[in-house]
């Protein structure tokens, strides 16, 4: 397990430091001016200008430059946006909280009734039910999330009337943001009426939340079906059913944990659709998150803010990534085995 | 009148009849089909069917609701939006900029990743566990936010969406055909023709690829859907086609303003979204059991 753990945090490391190459290498494959790509002051601000320069060692050759690009990386001088002269790393330490809120919110409401449909369906293989839930989860996960959006706000915000559309909570409210997550910053702030303050945040998550679990949801429910027929097949389900085991015993002790193996190895590739459809719902809903801000800036040009943005976002991914491997290979020691076996 | 059979002959079908076959048990996925040959056949000839031109303003018909309400015009089938644009043509001509090209797009990165895939499994000791992390890494980042760092670098566009889709989907294809290789390498039929002492081409070509071409297929299908999600999604987020081009995914973005007042000129594109995802979904899934159905027998 320790070999395996180092395995893995070494790679982690490599790709970050790969990671930081490439994003070094964007502020010169971005059109205009390395200086300002990098760190968001134009070259009208002779002043500004010249400081920066020197101080990501401009005058010096590309390694010079990188290792200067490192050490504000670390310092967390990421720059200042183009747009509006924010700093990047504060901006982004804010909205990265409200991007995580409600990308872990869905991601728990997917899991339980994703997991127990899925059981459900393998339990019932080729019944009625079974084509029900596959049907549906099939159609849900090609259902465009941007589009589920779109109808999701025009009935139950407009038609209805009921959840409104758009930020995190009613600006009445004077919240100083602390995290970003604005569940949690009512709670630091506890501001005089925190029971409405949080009536009125929760109002504002339910919609994008929801809508964000449809597909994790759909997805989990194929994942825990096709490998709950896995496990359903294997000969120690067939033996715990001769010891005399009722039939929820046998699926509760022994199908499900069994069958949990899989889901948790495809679990990564599923939390990188998750942050991609955030990004997009967070555009929707007008959510002040990392996702929102990135696609922005892309079409306002804003370099840095693209830089910082890309480069948090895959270094979250890979180390949820990692992070998945290392619960799935300690949870589970015959994969760890298998793992030395073949590296 | 039909024939006794006298004989107790087992005929195995060929694997193509019996993907039919897999098609035929299962009437939704025959529809589904149905519809990517429909989708198709709009692709090409959408132009020779479609009354108007995509971005002819018909003025004197502004907003008018689908035929079948009480305001609707049998003239415009789908109804207009709120430039006097007939729906049903710019759906039309949509599939070509959501279907079409994606399509494409998916063939011609299928070509590249899938032989430089090949010459990576046939290159053995090259490092080749590199290549694996590296491209385990690649893939584990999601193709929507590749692409956006590739539109980062090179500006909004369709062409620009178009090419960095197709970038995306060639590490995919290369693993996959890498990894089928190197799956197939260690089986004895595998062994017998190099005894037999046929070239490296001749393996590739006449005994590996016959039998990774199921899982090529399957890669087809998820990479197309992939590709239609994001070019859709991609325009939704008015990175991709811009403003009058009639793609879906920039229709519905154009729709977001006048959504509350005329809620079909949003719901058509996505209907017509959702559709084709659905059934490249499904097919591809039954095309999959099929397989599976095979590997079995």
């Amino acid at each position: 397990m320790r070999i395996y753990v180092l395995r893995q945090l070494v790679l982690l490391i490599i790709t970050l430091f790969l990671l930081t190459i490439f994003a070094f290498c964007l502020s010169y494959w971005f059109p205009g001016d390395p200086v300002t790509n990098s760190s968001g002051i134009f070259s009208d601000d002779t002043m500004r200008y010249a400081d920066a320069a020197s101080s990501r060692g401009f005058d010096g050759n590309i390694l010079v430059q990188y290792w200067h690009y490192l050490a504000h990386l670390f310092r967390g001088d990421w720059g200042i946006s183009l747009l509006d002269s924010d700093p990047v790393f504060e901006q982004l330490q804010l909205r990265f909280g409200a991007t995580l809120e409600i990308a872990v919110l869905a991601m728990l409401i997917a899991l339980v009734p994703g997991v127990a449909l899925g059981v459900l369906s393998a339990l019932n293989f080729r019944k009625p039910i079974d084509h029900t839930i596959l049907s549906m989860s099939l159609s849900g996960y090609s259902i465009p999330v941007f589009w589920f959006a779109q109808i999701a706000i025009l009935l139950v915000a407009v038609r209805w009337g009921m959840l409104p559309i758009a930020g995190q909570i009613n600006p009445l409210f004077n919240i100083e943001a602390v995290t970003g997550s604005i569940l949690l910053d009512i709670f630091i702030n506890q501001p005089e009426n925190m029971g409405l303050a949080f009536r009125s945040a929760i109002r504002h998550i339910t919609l994008p939340v929801l809508v964000l679990s449809v597909m994790p949801m759909m997805l989990l429910i194929r994942l825990t079906r096709s490998s709950m027929l896995d496990v359903l097949d294997k000969n120690y389900i067939t033996s715990a059913y001769a010891k005399g085991l009722s039939t929820r015993r046998v699926i509760s002790s022994h199908a499900i944990p069994n069958a949990m193996q899989n889901v948790i190895r495809e679990l990564g590739s599923l939390l990188s659709l998750l942050i991609t459809n955030t990004m997009i719902i967070e555009v929707i809903f007008s959510w002040p998150g990392i996702g929102s801000w990135l696609i922005r800036s892309i079409y306002e040009r804003d370099y840095p803010v693209i830089q910082g943005g890309l480069l948090l976002i895959a270094a979250l991914i890979l180390c949820v990534h990692v992070a998945l491997n290392l619960i799935h290979a300690w949870r589970y020691p015959q994969v760890r085995k298998d793992l030395h076996a073949t590296s | 009148m039909p024939r006794p059979n006298l004989y107790y002959e087992e005929r195995t079908p060929s694997p193509l009849e019996r993907v039919w076959l897999e098609f035929n048990r299962n009437p939704l996925a025959r529809a589904a089909l149905y519809i990517i040959i429909f989708i198709l056949i709009l692709c090409i000839f959408g132009p020779w069917l479609t009354p108007y031109g995509p971005n002819e303003q018909i003025l004197d018909a502004i907003s008018l609701p689908p035929a079948w309400s009480d305001d609707g015009n049998i003239r415009f089938l789908l109804g207009t939006d709120e430039l006097g644009r007939d729906m049903v043509t710019r759906i039309i001509y949509g599939a070509r900029y959501t279907f079409g090209y994606p399509f494409l797009v998916v063939l011609a990165s299928a070509a590249i990743g899938i032989s430089l895939g090949a010459i990576a499994a046939m290159t053995v000791g090259v490092k080749s566990s590199t290549l694996k992390h590296l491209l385990d890494v690649l893939m584990s980042i999601p193709s929507l936010l590749l692409a956006l760092i590739i539109i980062a670098i090179t500006g909004p566009g369709l062409s620009n969406a178009l090419l960095a889709i197709g970038l995306v989907l060639i590490p995919q294809f290369l693993h996959v055909t890498r990894n089928a290789i190197h799956d197939e390498r260690q089986k004895p039929y595998v062994t017998a023709s190099r005894l037999n002492g046929v070239s490296d081409m001749y393996l590739l070509s006449m005994v590996f690829f016959p039998n990774i071409v199921k899982v090529l297929v399957i890669q087809l299908t998820i990479g197309l859907s992939i590709a239609i999600l994001d070019i859709a999604a991609l325009g939704f987020l008015r990175l991709g086609a811009q403003s009058p081009t009639p793609e879906w995914g920039s229709m519905l973005a154009q729709s977001l303003e006048v959504a509350y007042i005329t809620p079909w000129v949003m719901a058509l594109p996505g209907i017509a979204l959702f559709l084709t995802l659905v059934s490249v979904n499904l097919v591809g899934e039954t095309l999959r059991i099929a397989i599976q159905k095979q590997l079995e027998r």
